[in-house]
């Protein structure tokens, strides 16, 4: 028989107040294995951190929403949110699903078109477009989402000189009855700027106008402000077609849709919380349905989904730097994970669970990142058993964001491993090294040499 | 010279008259018959002279012209004329006879028409037994006609005609060394005409030849199956008093074999078992008819041919193998193509276009004939379900009614129609559980037409948004899917059903069209009943597809139309007739190309006229499409071989086509590019007309379109290194 690990002796506060007489399961099971892969065989392969995305899971999510939304309403398409997480593979997978490409800005759109998106599937968003950015989007026939007026001027003047007619669709912002009411993106719809921006479109002449977008927020967990900004397209694409005899061909509901992730100060989990996607299909497809859009003018359906699709897709594998005991008597666990490659630990309360089986004698206990930095805090407060050095970690539901936000402080950052539908892992990004960084600097001739 | 249409229907009635002898309307047939009755030229006159008399008459009471210029009227009249003539001596008298003859022949065949034609029965020659019966007994008392001498004198009137030489041919032709029997076969056909001799036999024979394959064939085994029963039952046909009858044989075994039943293995069969019996009536009926001292002409054979249709339109299951001519082409060739394409391209046709009952990709759960409750009296059913891209229909552990995908989704109207009935209020089940008492749960039946309903079963209850008496729309959302009933899991029962009782026994009917996905490819089903595990959508029609198709009465189009190097413009304009067949005529051929077009699909029905002509292209390239764009997705289909195969390719073909096909013409179109799926603007569809001989592919003729928001583009062809483009101008 093998000796048991010692385990030390500590005293626990019973909490109380739970749905339960045995309390809310504060502990995570362990994560061993994602798809077929252990952790610990990730690690030693792709070394620690590392960013694991799940292919089986992405397709399985895209087509879960895609079924929510087909089977309410006829004509459905989805546009992958770039800034969601642009990296190639995550994108193709998407686009092989038939997801179009979303970019806001004129990098994410040159990506889009670098992964082979015909520029007409390509919906440019974003308050940040420049004249050539715009030019080139007008000459693939991409859509234009016009976030303000002088977008809209310089898209006039664009249209004059190019001898094109830009496809456009307008960004609106509304009262949908949320806090807070997103108004710093594209026309507000109350104050009448929206009619304001369709009027001089339909009256220049210069401008082919396509369809509505909103995009009424983030992480919008009341499904029912989908439904209040969907009517309000509605009514607006049916004024529009009573006042200028235009049919616009879609209505764009953005994204938004929240994940299972916990926010920060929420009181319940968000498993609890978060709507599924059939509570927002059936909000925004009643909204649509129920307008008074001719059957035969029902305009296509786009949606921005990004964090919903792909949150779950992605984990963090980390591993255990050092245990340590703070001033006030808590625990705190050091680990390789810091802010700088989980950049939601600002947002969510992420779930870490070991990667291996593990003691049920739980303690809360504060995790650290390893950065030289206040500020590196994963969790602030999380009931966990006490692992040892180099035991391993995983944090489930990060997909989204941290691929695009991540930081580069005083770390490289990790690989990026995609596990494919037959269980294969294949690197879709490699790690930073010495080198990317040496040839991107210069150093002027009289820096170049120093003695101590 | 142009010719007035009122001329042309007049001429055309005419030469009809005589083809019609032998049910056809072919011209060259009728130029034959009008030549061989002025073998006898005062028969011929009065044969033709009847033609006119009657076809004017019709014109002047004002019946339906294009009756009268298919020949219907004339034919009777024309064999009355040729019977007349054939007996008396010309004269004056004899002409007011032969007007009242003709009168009297019309009449009866319109009233006959009136009578009969109620039951779709042909009055065949039935006022031309009349008229010349009734005719031939007064005039024995009539003293100022003589009868004619000519029948015995024959070689002096050809001597008159056409001197020695004419006599010389005539001669040698009828003493020809030819069996007996063959001898006999010629002058049956001659004596239709009352031309009893070989020579007019032979043309005749040839003539028939050029009309129809079918029909000379058919000729041959009537007279010989007559030849032999004669042989068994120890008579000889050749003698010279049956000779004169041995047409009915010939008639009889056209018209079952051929004419009026499609040309088949049983139809065949039918005229073999039939032609004893022509046979054995010819006897009776002469012993009787011997009294009156009148020949009974046609009369065994139009009793048999009457008695036949008339028997077979009691039949309670329409038989595919021996199947009535509903339309009449008046050929047993057209009749038997068409019927063969139509049998493979439109069984199923139906009228009213049925679509499936919800939005986006579903799955069959059980299908007709499904192993759980879809038997008896119920097994024309459907039960509809969402699955997931595992097959599974729910998510989690499938324990509550929210995790079944298919749940709480709108249901549609299948079709346009008005609520028959309505229940609601029934609880759902909770999952696993079945509610024997309210078997159906809450449920719609949709009145589509007077024996035609359609049953939607298990919704939700609360969600029906319809009441008992509104009209509802094809695709309006009515309900939502429910659990309620005997219904162990989410799902749609779907059925059709005569009777607007719920809990009516269902009826074996399609849906009009669906696309059915296996991966990533897309099949269009039309008027199929999908089958289990199918995993099936509607149409989405795609708008340029039916913009470009989309042909309304009146539209015209024009066409500049390069043939390598040479360019041409060619008009086209789409109408419809009275019996609302719509057409695409083209200005400058005059050709004609039917079409059918519902929305989903346009498919060619028929083509006449010119077939150099570019609407004859476009007829093969455009053969069938459906209105929704799927990428590479592949449509197949059969052309009518009359249409697409030249005569003389199909003359040997012809033979044995009722028994044998070693011919073929698939049709093969391809939705190869979209520009744009959120605004299209262009569309390329490539098809192909592909023939085989023995299943070896002979020819092939690629076809190239190239739609556009305006309409239809252009239009490419390629074949035997030619390339033919046609560009569109509107």
């Amino acid at each position: 028989m093998d000796k048991l690990p010692f385990e030390r002796p500590f005293i626990k506060k019973l909490s109380s107040g739970m749905p339960s007489k045995f309390g809310i399961k504060m502990e995570s099971d362990p994560i061993t294995e994602i798809d077929g892969m252990q952790i610990s065989d990730l690690i030693k392969e792709y070394g620690s951190p590392v960013f694991v995305i799940s292919e089986k899971t992405q397709r399985k999510i895209y087509n879960e929403a895609k079924r929510a939304f087909t089977t309410r309403y006829p004509k459905v398409q989805f546009a992958w949110s770039y800034k969601t997480n642009y990296l190639d593979a995550i994108c193709k997978v998407y686009h092989q699903e038939g997801s179009w490409a979303e970019v806001v800005s004129g990098f994410e759109y040159d990506k889009a078109i670098a992964n082979g998106v015909d520029g007409k599937y390509i919906i440019f968003n974003g308050p940040e477009k420049s004249d050539a950015d715009l030019e080139k989007a007008i000459n693939n026939d991409s859509l234009i989402h016009i976030d303000h007026f002088d977008e809209l001027y310089s898209l006039m003047e664009l249209s004059d000189r190019l001898k094109r007619k830009p496809k456009v669709a307008i960004r609106i912002n509304m009262d949908t009855g949320i806090y807070p009411m997103w108004d710093r993106f594209g026309f507000n719809y109350e104050s009448g700027e929206a009619w304001d921006a369709l009027n001089r479109i339909m009256l220049s002449k210069k401008l082919d106008l396509m369809g509505l977008h909103t995009h009424i927020g983030t992480f919008i967990l009341s499904a029912n402000a989908y439904k209040v900004a969907a009517s309000k397209l509605a009514e607006l694409a049916v004024s529009l077609e009573r006042k200028y005899n235009h049919v616009i061909k879609y209505i764009d509901m953005g994204g938004g849709f929240a994940s299972r992730n916990t926010l920060k100060g929420a009181y319940l989990s968000g498993m609890d919380t978060a709507p599924s996607f059939d509570e927002y299909a059936d909000a925004i497809s009643s909204g649509l349905i129920n307008s008074q859009i001719r059957p035969e003018n029902l305009p296509i359906l786009i949606l921005e989904t990004g964090r919903a699709l792909i949150d779950d897709a992605g984990y963090l594998l980390g591993t255990v730097i050092a245990n340590k005991r703070l001033a006030d008597g808590r625990r705190s666990t050091i680990m390789d994970i810091g802010v700088n490659v989980l950049f939601t630990a600002f947002w969510y309360e992420h779930q870490i669970a070991p990667a291996q089986p593990f003691s049920h004698h739980t303690e809360e206990t504060a995790i650290y990142g390893p950065l030289c930095m206040n500020i590196d805090v994963i969790r602030e407060n999380m009931i966990f058993p006490l692992l040892k050095r180099g035991d391993h970690v995983v944090i489930s539901r990060i997909g989204a964001y941290n691929m695009t936000q991540w930081m580069q402080f005083i770390k490289f950052r990790p690989k990026i491993v995609m596990i494919d539908t037959s269980g294969k892992a294949h690197i879709i990004r490699e790690n930073e090294t010495l080198q990317i960084f040496a040839e991107m600097e210069d150093t002027p001739d009289h820096l170049k040499e120093f003695k101590l | 010279m142009k010719i007035s249409e009122n001329t042309r229907l007049f001429l055309h009635g005419i030469l009809n008259s005589y083809s019609q002898v032998f049910f056809s309307v072919n011209k060259v047939f009728a130029l034959v018959i009008l030549l061989v009755t002025f073998f006898d030229f005062f028969a011929g006159i009065s044969g033709l002279f009847a033609v006119i008399i009657t076809i004017s008459i019709g014109y002047g009471f004002g019946f339906d012209k294009h009756k009268i210029s298919k020949g219907f009227y004339g034919f009777n009249s024309l064999l009355v004329g040729l019977g007349l003539g054939v007996y008396f001596e010309p004269g004056l008298p004899f002409f007011f006879i032969l007007i009242m003859a003709s009168v009297f022949t019309l009449f009866i065949s319109v009233s006959l028409e009136g009578i009969i034609g109620k039951y779709a029965l042909p009055y065949l020659s039935v006022p031309f037994l009349l008229g010349l019966w009734t005719i031939s007994i007064a005039t024995r008392q009539f003293e100022a006609l003589g009868v004619s001498q000519r029948g015995i004198f024959t070689l002096n009137d050809l001597y008159l005609i056409g001197g020695n030489t004419l006599v010389q041919v005539y001669d040698w032709w009828n003493n020809l060394a030819i069996p007996g029997s063959i001898r006999t076969y010629f002058i049956s056909l001659g004596a239709i005409l009352f031309q009893f001799n070989v020579l007019s036999g032979i043309i005749i024979a040839l003539g028939l030849l050029y009309y129809s394959r079918i029909g000379f064939s058919l000729s041959l085994i009537g007279f010989y199956t007559a030849y032999l029963f004669y042989e068994i039952i120890g008579a000889n046909l050749t003698e010279v008093n049956y000779s004169y009858i041995g047409f009915n044989y010939i008639l009889t075994s056209i018209a079952i074999g051929g004419f009026f039943i499609i040309p088949s293995r049983l139809s065949y069969f039918w005229t073999i078992i039939l032609i004893p019996l022509v046979a054995i009536l010819t006897i009776s009926l002469n012993s009787i008819f011997i009294t009156f001292q009148l020949p009974i002409y046609s009369l065994p054979f139009n009793i048999v041919v009457l008695l036949f249709l008339y028997v077979l339109k009691f039949r309670i299951k329409s038989n595919t193998s021996l199947r009535e001519v509903y339309i009449q082409q008046n050929s047993p060739e057209k009749n038997l193509y068409s019927f063969q394409n139509d049998i493979i391209r439109f069984r199923h046709k139906l009228k009213i276009p049925f679509k499936l009952p919800f939005w986006g990709t579903w799955f069959v759960s059980q299908a007709h004939d499904g192993e759980h409750t879809h038997k008896g009296d119920w097994k024309h059913a459907w039960d509809f379900v969402v699955g997931d891209e595992n097959g599974k229909q729910f998510k989690g552990e499938g324990d509550y009614l929210e995790d079944y995908y298919c749940y709480n989704k709108d249901v549609l109207s299948p079709a346009d129609g008005t609520v028959e009935e309505i229940i609601d209020g029934i609880e759902d089940n909770i999952i696993g559980d079945i509610d024997m008492v309210h078997n159906w749960g809450n449920t719609i039946v949709i009145k589509h037409t007077d024996f035609l309903f359609s049953k939607l079963s298990h919704l939700k209850p609360g969600s029906i948004k319809v009441n008992k008496g509104d009209k509802v729309q094809s695709g309006q959302a009515i309900a939502k899917t429910g659990n309620s009933g005997r219904s162990p899991y989410p799902h749609i029962h779907f059925q059709f059903q005569a009777t607007p009782y719920i809990g009516s026994k269902t009826i074996d009917y399609p849906f009009s069209y669906y696309i059915l996905a296996d991966g990533k490819n897309y099949s269009l089903k039309s008027f199929e009943n999908p089958r289990l595990k199918d995993k099936i959508s509607n149409i989405e029609v795609n708008p340029v597809l039916k913009n470009a198709f989309h042909l309304i009465p009146g539209k015209k189009l024009s066409f500049e139309v390069n043939n390598n190097g040479v360019s041409e413009m060619v008009k086209w304009e789409v109408s419809t007739d009275v019996y609302n067949n719509s057409f695409i005529q083209c200005e400058n051929s005059g050709s004609i190309a039917y079409f059918e077009s519902d929305g989903n699909l346009l498919y060619f029905k028929h083509f006449e006229g010119n077939r150099s002509s570019l609407l004859y292209y476009f007829f093969l390239g455009a053969f069938k499409i459906q209105m929704g764009f799927y990428q590479d997705m592949s449509l197949k289909d059969q052309y009518p071989l009359n249409l697409l195969f030249k005569r003389s390719s199909l003359f040997l073909h012809d033979f044995i086509a009722p028994f044998f096909s070693y011919l073929k013409a698939d049709y093969f179109v391809n939705y190869e590019f979209l520009d744009n799926i959120l605004s299209p603007s262009s569309v390329i569809l490539k098809s192909n007309v592909k023939t085989y001989l023995f299943g070896v592919n002979q020819n092939q003729i690629e076809f190239r379109l190239k739609l556009n928001t305006a309409g239809i583009g252009e239009f490419e062809f390629f074949f035997k290194n030619r390339k033919i483009k046609a560009k569109c101008l509107n």
